[in-house]
């Protein structure tokens, strides 16, 4: 028999710079554990498994996923599953909790994504040992360094000019602006975008995200249990997809191809046939500008070189990322579980109020790590009683 | 009074990266001067730099070649800020499809003046050929090549 999984409860703290952050990783994660417990009224004992992203090697504040599960406050007993895949590791801990619950070997499990790489002082340095090492890590390259390849790329295929990358931007810190869990809350112009310290051609310093601290825990459950307070967002498909290793293996910095093949997929297990007119929010993993569009492009909801144009347009029948996306708020493992964090929420009628979008069906959630952004993953979400019984994928 | 809320530490460890016998190959190519590459059996492509097996059609990719040091500048990047223990900045790093490669190799870029943000573009366009500069003193490393520069017309 096969069982459904559904995102059945959301805790996350509030995001700041590390230079303000007060509280450790415990701290926070402990808070945003029982911020998830508390949104669905869920007694921890109901819980019988733990996932939890752990970036080892990334700094040395980082508590072993276990030690760190210890500090929660949960009680003891609880199996622990340690999830580390670099940059992607907040965005597949609820792509292993729903196949826990969907084997029927759990029932309710724990995803608990701390923030990760804020004490490196100088981050690039720190990112640059995790590029390719022999083949492309000797040509000094961090973050923002690989991120711009597929930004000049874009560019240069499909006419895109600076403008248009800051008003990306722009859309980003305005929506960030209402969102009480976001780290960057102030508005920006596309003159100040343009205007800001250069990093790697074409990128600012404005148009990528900043290190911000926070903690994202989710609780994910067979949304046929009717004891808990909240409206499950059923978990109807999800899948990951990688491109090969070496940023030269892409062979195409313009478009997101790994991800289109991965939206296929995914559509077809949902039974998604018109995502532009289906989705209702979409919440992209995109730190850097131009990602979000050419992620848009990727996911068929805007055509190939007009994902700016529907950012541009604030368009009300798609919500894109309302959260303000990792653009103003990345804290790293939390980071990468808060799209689905938000696009669950968003399903569930229960995302902040100012971000609530109105009568949401169906949301999709997208995330996205490695050095050259190698390795996709998204999941579609779906209020449970626009789904035959059944029929998850 | 602030409390005190972080501690420094430092990390400094050494590694080292086992290259497997396909990227000793092509290792020992370029300190004789030359870009070593393989070929998937099925799909026909070609990696530089060269890999064991094909992830599209999981086969062995035994079929080696070797490739001319001059192809295509397909894409590029000016780093205006780099980080501690990088190159200075200003440093251009570029995808370069060599000629018969299906994949980019990435390299440093020398020659144009990346000074002034405005104008990168109209001196080294996208799709510009460029050829290998081999270092003087080569000892099996992607360093062998010195970098790329543009081919004069």
């Amino acid at each position: 028999m096969a069982y459904r999984a559904a995102v059945v409860g959301v805790g996350m703290t509030p995001a700041t710079s590390p230079r303000k952050q007060e509280f450790s990783t415990a701290e926070l994660c402990r808070q945003a554990v029982h911020a998830a417990l508390a949104h669905c009224g869920a007694d921890p004992r109901t819980l019988d498994a733990v996932v939890i992203g752990n970036i080892d090697g990334f700094e040395g504040t980082v508590l072993g996923g276990k030690s760190l599960t210890r500090q929660l406050g949960i009680g003891p007993d609880l199996p622990v599953v340690v999830l580390n895949t670099g940059g992607t590791t907040g965005g597949n801990l609820m792509q292993v909790a729903a196949r826990m619950v969907r084997a029927g070997t759990h029932r309710r499990v724990l995803c608990v994504g701390g923030p990760t790489f804020f004490g490196a002082e100088d981050l690039q340095a720190a990112i640059n040992t995790n590029s390719p090492m022999i083949i492309e890590q000797p040509l000094g390259m961090g973050a923002y360094h690989m991120g711009a390849f597929a930004a000049s790329a874009y560019q240069a295929r499909f006419g895109v000019d600076a403008t248009d990358l800051a008003a990306v931007a722009v859309a980003d810190h305005a929506k960030a602006l209402k969102n009480p869990n976001a780290h960057l809350r102030y508005e920006v112009t596309v003159d100040d975008v343009l205007a800001a310290r250069p990093l790697s051609s074409p990128l600012t310093q404005a148009m990528v995200c900043p290190v911000s601290t926070s903690a994202v825990a989710m609780i994910v459950g067979d949304p046929d249990e009717h004891d808990l307070a909240t409206a499950p967002a059923l978990i109807r498909a999800m899948g990951t997809s990688s491109d090969p290793y070496l940023g030269g293996g892409k062979g195409d910095f313009s478009q997101m191809q790994n991800l289109a093949t991965l939206a296929r997929r995914v559509y077809a297990l949902a039974d998604v046939r018109a995502p532009r007119r289906e989705f209702d929010v979409v919440e992209v993993f995109a730190p850097y500008v131009h990602m979000q569009p050419m992620q848009l492009e990727a996911l068929q909801l805007a055509e190939p070189g007009e994902g700016v144009a529907l950012i541009r347009s604030g368009d009300r029948v798609l919500a894109v990322n309302p959260s303000g996306g990792p653009k103003c708020t990345n804290a790293g493992v939390a980071g990468e579980l808060a799209p689905y964090a938000y696009a669950a929420l968003q399903v569930m009628g229960d995302a902040p109020p100012e971000l609530q979008v109105e009568g949401v069906r169906k949301a999709l959630a997208h995330g996205t790590g490695g050095t050259f952004f190698q390795f996709e993953n998204l999941a579609v979400f779906e209020a449970l009683d626009s789904v035959s019984s059944g029929s998850t994928s | 009074m602030t409390s005190v809320s972080t501690q420094p530490v430092h990390w400094d460890l050494r590694y080292d990266i086992h290259l497997g016998t396909t990227w000793s190959r092509f290792m020992d190519g370029l300190r004789d001067r030359r870009i070593l590459a393989n070929k998937c059996p099925e799909c026909a492509r070609v990696f530089v730099p060269p890999q064991a097996y094909c992830e599209s059609c999981y086969v062995a990719t035994d079929e080696w070649l070797e490739l001319p040091p001059e192809g295509i500048l397909e894409v590029y990047t000016v780093a205006w800020l780099g980080f501690r223990g990088g190159p200075t900045p200003p440093y251009a790093i570029g995808g370069i499809r060599l000629d018969g490669a299906s994949t980019l190799l990435m390299h440093w870029l020398v020659g144009p003046d990346f000074s002034d943000p405005a104008s990168i573009g109209s001196r080294l366009p996208f799709g510009s050929r460029v050829r290998a500069v081999w270092a003087a003193e080569r000892t099996g490393q992607i360093l062998d090549i010195a970098h790329f520069q543009p081919v004069a017309d």
